[in-house]
């Protein structure tokens, strides 16, 4: 039983609300620039205005860590750089919650920026051998190494540059997305000489790899898949099956998806003949990331065994695209970092000389060097023979046209990202479907303030005037926090944040109706209207106030927890709890209370207290 | 109006809605029941974020239905011959949308190239979306320990609040409304998408606020009732429920309105996405909950309240006291004085005083008598 409350200032209090909605309102003009529109533009989603986003999932390590945030943040900057690279004006690369990037670019359906997050680590390995990937049998032996059409050192300066492999190696798609490449492998290998298969009426060709199967496939599965007598047999492979038995033997692994195949030792993968390069083109990103591990990778339909990395795509300081003076060839030049120099500069001579792990015949170049592979992420973009033991002016040549020496040189320069990451969602949006979409928001919104609004006249006569304007309050407080949030804090407004605000009507008129059910039982147990406005007041505002620390713990929560959509909606509820709470403490109640000091609100006919009034006094 | 209009309006339309908390639970149960084999049979249709896969949008204007899923199953055959289709579905009156299995980047932009050529459109009339599927798993997982951290911030903050009786009644029909909620899904077959988890999670607060605001009531109506022994605690909630009623009706319609609003126009204009998805969810949500936080909330609050010793002890009292002015002969003052002491008559009345009326029974001393 709470003491009636004393005198009221209903004035203060408006005044209060006055001050506050000035502030924003100043705050919201005078923080922007441009026209008005500009001044009052709200920031609106993708889905409200169109344009694309793309989601990025990092991978977590070795260790089942999530990410570091300086990992994240290097990798942003990373993602940001090559988007510019792209050419893709105002994206907007963000990290959201630990794990995720999201790309964003508004008003126009690009995908450019699609692949963008796919290419992933980039490191020179040295090829230790070759074998045709086509996922046939091919003789290994007797295959000479590839065509010996490779130009000699082009460069007059002391320091020879690594040549370019007999065919053009950079791939025109970059990113290497595992996809393009993979649709259209070239089918025949140009080595020339590479005995075609003898047993090529075997089905061993690679299946196609069906759509995604679980990523989350174990070791054990795949060796039940290919059963104990193929495992053990590829276990003990020293040289790529040739033997139409032991072939016979190894077939279980034709059929393995992309993801089984990922999972293989890189030996497996290398000898046996049924894990094509289609297989392993689309092995699932980070599939070879670990330096210290021998990889397999491929290259125009040729199967490398890769060394493990002495070089890594970090170690380069700079990459760029340049015209070579003497020949007018377009060649990449590469810069290293004081400490990648040291690791290149022993990388080439080891090539150059072929000590240490040794490169086999089958993959010596032309100068009978050994090859350095180019490798980002599964494939190899360049495997250029090392033509002599190389400082720091070294550079890449090959037939390379504009586009390709610059994706070339963006990869080499923004290639490494020090984690992997998986393509979550990529969505894009129209402009038109856009504006449909923040149509039918607004349309909603306004229906359901329509609808509320009747429904208050109907059941509280006059008093739902009280609501209406309270409803408009909100509604301009809002508007005015969106413009001011978004232009702080980068707030954006999406479908689902106005489904948000849709839901919190329903909040802010049920504040309302909880006060006025209470007016109603005060007046019931016999009070006056007037001494009722405030003994109501006490009590409703406990349970408004309980009641909306529900709705407010629940926004929280969720956006704390929660990324994307399901945040932008959480953000939307809490923000219009809040201004609930305002308006009902500053609006609501101070205008009951000077409302019950008019005959108006006496009289059954316009106050929807009609019938409580009349019941009360006939109670007496 | 009539009669029970009237009472639900004043408050004392009387219904027992605690005294008959058997048939409640039982509903609850059946309830339960068939959500939990719907679910474990049936099972829940996954939206394209759960699945993995395609969608592409294009406008009506395209041309006919027919037309646009010709040209669209072709562009996607012609890039992945396997790639299974969902039909084309018109989406309100302003797009179409076809949905694929997975494909890669390259293969999306090769289809969406070819369907602008094929339907002669401008490449800003195709919209394009591709989600892997974990996805949908992600924002499950967000959504499920967004739940649980949901239930115990909030089981504290109403322990502290309220008491822990109301708290775990409270958690019941939240988890009532949620079960119920998506039990619908299950059996009417809607499709699960991110969205509709993010619905989910907002009917989280919505069904406490109404259970909230019922026990506020309930706890203003009982506090300190074991002090006197009018009224039993299941009395007094029922009250509360029936105080409440009409407050939980208005609540209830003002909330669903705007929903409605936007399921409306979500699904008529729309047809599908984000807004069908959320206000669908909401909907069905917020019903559940209106139900729950009447016929269910207090219920179970009444009956956990009433394993406490001391309201259990005091409603056996007040039942006594009821019983028992039919056993006494009573006289002509309110016999409920003496009964209601019970066993205290004989002690209390050791002395009675020359003269005094007969049949009064001497049971108070006056003084305490008001």
């Amino acid at each position: 039983m709470a003491p009636p409350q004393g005198q009221m200032r209903p004035g203060r209090q408006l005044a209060l609300l006055g001050a506050i909605f000035v502030i924003l309102a100043s705050a919201v003009w005078f923080g922007g620039k441009g026209g008005w529109q500009d001044r009052l533009a709200p920031n609106l989603g993708l889905d409200l205005v169109g344009g694309s986003r793309v989601t990025l999932l990092a991978q977590t390590g070795a260790d089942g860590k999530p990410p570091t945030t300086q990992d994240l943040e290097q990798a942003r900057r990373i993602i940001a750089e090559r988007v510019d690279a792209r050419g893709v004006s105002e994206a907007q690369v963000v990290i959201e919650g630990n794990q995720n990037i999201v790309i964003s670019v508004a008003k126009k359906g690009d995908d450019a920026i699609n692949d963008v997050g796919q290419a992933s680590q980039l490191f020179f390995r040295k090829l230790l051998s070759q074998t045709d990937g086509s996922g046939l049998a091919a003789a290994p032996q007797a295959s000479p190494s590839p065509s010996a059409s490779a130009s000699g050192s082009p460069k007059p300066s002391t320091a020879a540059s690594p040549a370019a492999t007999p065919k053009p190696s950079v791939s025109p798609s970059t990113g290497g997305t595992g996809g393009g490449a993979a649709m259209a492998p070239t089918p025949t290998p140009t080595p020339a000489a590479s005995k075609s298969p003898t047993a090529s009426a075997s089905p061993a060709a690679a299946p196609k790899p069906s759509a995604p199967a679980d990523p989350k496939v174990t070791v054990a599965q795949v060796q039940a898949k290919v059963g104990k007598a193929a495992w053990d047999a590829a276990g003990k492979l020293t040289a790529v099956a040739a033997d139409p038995a032991q072939l016979e033997v190894l077939q279980p692994f034709a059929q393995l998806n992309n993801f089984e195949v990922a999972l293989l030792a890189p030996k497996v993968q290398f000898y046996v003949p049924q894990v094509s390069c289609e297989q392993l083109d689309k092995r699932p990103p980070g599939s070879i990331n670990n330096p210290d591990a021998e990889a397999v990778a491929c290259e125009d339909g040729m199967k490398y065994l890769l060394d493990v990395s002495k070089v890594k795509g970090t170690d380069v300081d700079k990459a760029s695209p340049q015209i070579e003076q003497n020949t007018n060839r377009r060649v990449v030049s590469l810069d290293f970092s004081s400490d990648g120099l040291d690791k290149w500069t022993s990388l080439t001579k080891e090539s150059f000389n072929n000590e240490g792990q040794k490169c086999d015949q089958t993959a010596l170049g032309a100068g009978s060097h050994c090859r350095v592979a180019v490798v980002l992420d599964n494939k190899v973009i360049s495997s250029p023979e090392i033509q002599g033991v190389l400082g720091d002016d070294s550079v890449i040549t090959g037939d390379f046209d504009q586009k390709s020496a610059t994706d070339l040189a963006n990869n080499l320069n923004y290639g490494s990202l020090s984690m992997t990451f998986l393509q979550q969602e990529a969505q894009s949006i129209t402009p038109t479907l856009g504006g449909e979409h923040l149509q039918a928001g607004l349309l909603a919104a306004g229906i359901g303030m329509l609808l509320v609004v009747i429904y208050s006249f109907f059941y509280y006569r006059l008093l739902g005037t009280v609501i209406v304007l309270s409803l408009i309050l909100s509604a301009a407080l809002t508007f005015l926090a969106l413009v001011f949030l978004g232009r702080e804090m980068g707030f954006t407004l999406t479908l689902a944040g106005i489904a948000g605000f849709i839901v919190s009507l329903g909040v802010a008129a049920d504040s309302f109706v909880i006060y006025f059910e209470r007016l109603k039982d005060e007046i019931r147990e016999g009070r006056s209207p007037r001494s009722a406005v405030p003994r109501a007041w006490v009590r409703a505002r406990k349970t408004i106030l309980t009641a909306n620390a529900i709705s407010l713990m629940a926004a929280l929560v969720l956006y704390l927890v929660s990324s994307g959509a399901v945040a932008g909606f959480a953000f939307a509820l809490g923000l219009a709890t809040l201004i609930d709470l305002v308006v009902v403490f500053l609006f609501r109640h101070p205008i009951m209370t000077m409302f019950a000091r008019t005959d108006a609100f006496l009289s059954p006919r316009v106050s929807g207290l009609g019938r409580v009034l009349h019941e009360a006094k006939e109670a007496k | 109006m009539s009669g029970l209009a009237s009472r639900l309006y004043s408050g004392d339309a009387g219904f027992q809605i605690v005294g008959k908390r058997k048939l409640w639970f039982g509903v609850a149960g059946g309830m339960l029941l068939i959500a939990i084999l719907a679910m474990s049979i049936i099972g829940f249709k996954p939206g394209i974020e759960f699945e993995g896969g395609n969608e592409f949008t294009v406008p009506v204007s395209a041309g006919s239905s027919v037309e646009v899923e010709k040209a669209i199953d072709d562009a996607i055959k012609s890039v992945d011959a396997e790639a299974s289709l969902v039909p084309v579905q018109k989406v309100g009156d302003a797009a179409y949308t076809v949905r694929s299995s997975s494909l890669t980047n390259e293969q999306t932009e090769a289809v969406k190239e070819k369907i602008v050529t094929t339907l002669k459109l401008n490449v800003d009339d195709v919209s394009g979306n591709r989600v892997s599927q974990a996805w949908g798993a992600q924002v499950t997982e967000q959504a499920l320990i967004g739940l649980a951290l949901f239930v115990l911030v909030v089981s504290i903050y109403l322990v502290i609040r309220f008491e822990w009786q109301m708290a775990a009644a409270a958690v019941a029909s939240l988890v009532f409304d949620l079960v119920a909620t998506a039990a619908v899904y299950s059996l009417v077959g809607f499709e699960v998408t991110p969205s509709t988890v993010i619905g989910f999670l907002t009917i989280l607060g919505f069904a406490l606020y109404d259970v909230v605001v019922v026990f506020d009531k309930v706890q203003e109506n009982t506090r300190g009732i074991t002090g006197s022994s009018t009224q039993t605690y299941a009395e007094a909630a029922n009250l509360a429920l029936n105080q409440t009623f009409m407050r939980s009706i208005n609540t209830a319609l003002v909330a669903l309105l705007p929903v409605g609003g936007l399921l409306f126009i979500g699904a008529g204009l729309l047809g599908a996405g984000t807004l069908k998805d959320l206000g669908l969810v909401l909907f069905i949500g917020m019903g559940t909950a209106v139900y729950s936080s009447l016929f269910f909330a207090t219920p179970v609050l009444v009956w956990l309240k009433e394993k406490d010793p001391k309201i259990a002890n005091h409603t056996a009292r007040v039942l006594a006291r009821r019983a028992a002015p039919a056993k006494s002969p009573a006289g002509d003052l309110p016999a409920q004085v003496g009964a209601g002491a019970g066993s205290a008559a004989p002690k209390a009345g050791a002395k009675p005083t020359v003269g005094a009326k007969a049949g009064r029974p001497a049971g108070r001393p006056a003084g305490k008598r008001r």
